[in-house]
């Protein structure tokens, strides 16, 4: 495990920050972003995720 | 040109705190100060953060990882430095006496700051190798995973589901093990979600996050130098983050 990619290393880094910057926190929705509290975004963390993963995936396929 | 512009605050820090820690974070930030709170926050374009902008940018990845590596990247410069208490991504305010009025109207943000002063936020996961733990609990019985006959395959796969059942039962009580002596080391604790394996690197026995006070995490990695010693010939790794603006600890959720 020590021996992961740089590639992956980041890729934990990404959830870490997503986990956190997107998932907690005060829950303060300021004036003009009212509309987007209907946005979960906790949601729009997984799909950074996934978009992430699949980045990853080819990388990993264009490797010889 | 100013009507174009809001604030985008990342969180509150005391009041009178230098905006000098913020100088090398490569973005403009400023402070607003209210009562016995400053916001931190920069200017950003409606264009970019009014609301159609912003739903149509959450949707676009490198837009938002460049964001979320931004909202952080401000606030763990007061790691260390003075307490902060984290905003949730895209807290966004007309202007100054909306960002002093949000202030003003929630006065438990005052509590909160003072519950985490001195304290910052430690991730710990805790990864398990299944494959070097069944190696191991078979190796216990001495089995050889090579025998080929017919009754020894039977006898076998009896003992696959023997070894499954021991390796979840493992899984089980070193989670919680280990969160109970980390919890015991720090002031504050709580369990995330485990992440999925494709992006965890193994089976994730636990996601944990930790307040600790930053100027005494020696109790905390001590314990957690104990749990590495005592579970690494069951295959189980652990990884230590942070220390992180203290995310997990604004008091939104109580803990499960």
């Amino acid at each position: 495990m020590s021996s992961a990619s740089p590639a992956l290393q980041q890729q934990v880094t990404l959830i870490e920050l997503v986990d956190r910057v997107l998932n907690k926190g005060v829950t303060l929705t300021g004036d003009i972003t009212l509309s987007v509290a209907g946005v979960d975004l906790v949601y729009v963390g997984l799909r950074l995720l996934l978009a992430s993963v699949s980045t990853l995936e080819r990388l990993d396929g264009e490797s010889p | 040109m100013k009507t174009t512009d809001a604030l985008y605050v990342y969180g509150v820090v005391p009041k009178g705190t230098s905006p000098d820690i913020f100088a090398n974070v490569g973005a403009e930030v400023e402070l607003v100060e209210g009562g016995e709170l400053a916001a931190i926050a920069s200017r950003v374009p409606l264009a970019e953060f009014g609301e159609e902008a912003l739903e149509a940018n959450l949707k676009d990845p490198a837009w938002l990882e460049q964001k979320v590596n931004e909202h952080n990247a401000i606030l763990a410069a007061c790691v260390g430095v003075t307490t902060v208490l984290p905003f949730r991504f895209a807290a966004v305010y007309r202007d100054d006496d909306q960002v002093r009025r949000m202030l003003s109207e929630r006065p438990e943000l005052v509590d909160t700051l003072a519950r985490l002063e001195g304290a910052v936020e430690l991730g710990v996961k805790a990864l398990l190798d299944p494959e070097a733990l069944r190696a191991r609990l078979a190796h216990a019985r001495g089995l050889d995973p090579e025998v080929g006959s017919g009754r020894a395959y039977m006898m076998w796969k009896q003992l696959e589901r023997e070894l499954d059942e021991e390796v979840r039962s493992f899984a089980a009580s070193c989670a919680e093990a280990s969160h109970e002596r980390l919890a015991a080391a720090a002031v504050d604790a709580c369990v995330n979600p485990a992440q999925h394996p494709t992006v965890a690197g193994g089976e994730m026995l636990l996601n944990g996050a930790y307040l600790v006070r930053s100027d005494g995490d020696g109790e905390f990695r001590a314990a957690l130098r104990q749990l590495q010693a005592r579970y690494a010939d069951d295959g189980v790794t652990y990884e230590l983050t942070g220390p992180w603006p203290p995310y997990n600890f604004v008091g939104e959720e109580e803990a499960a």
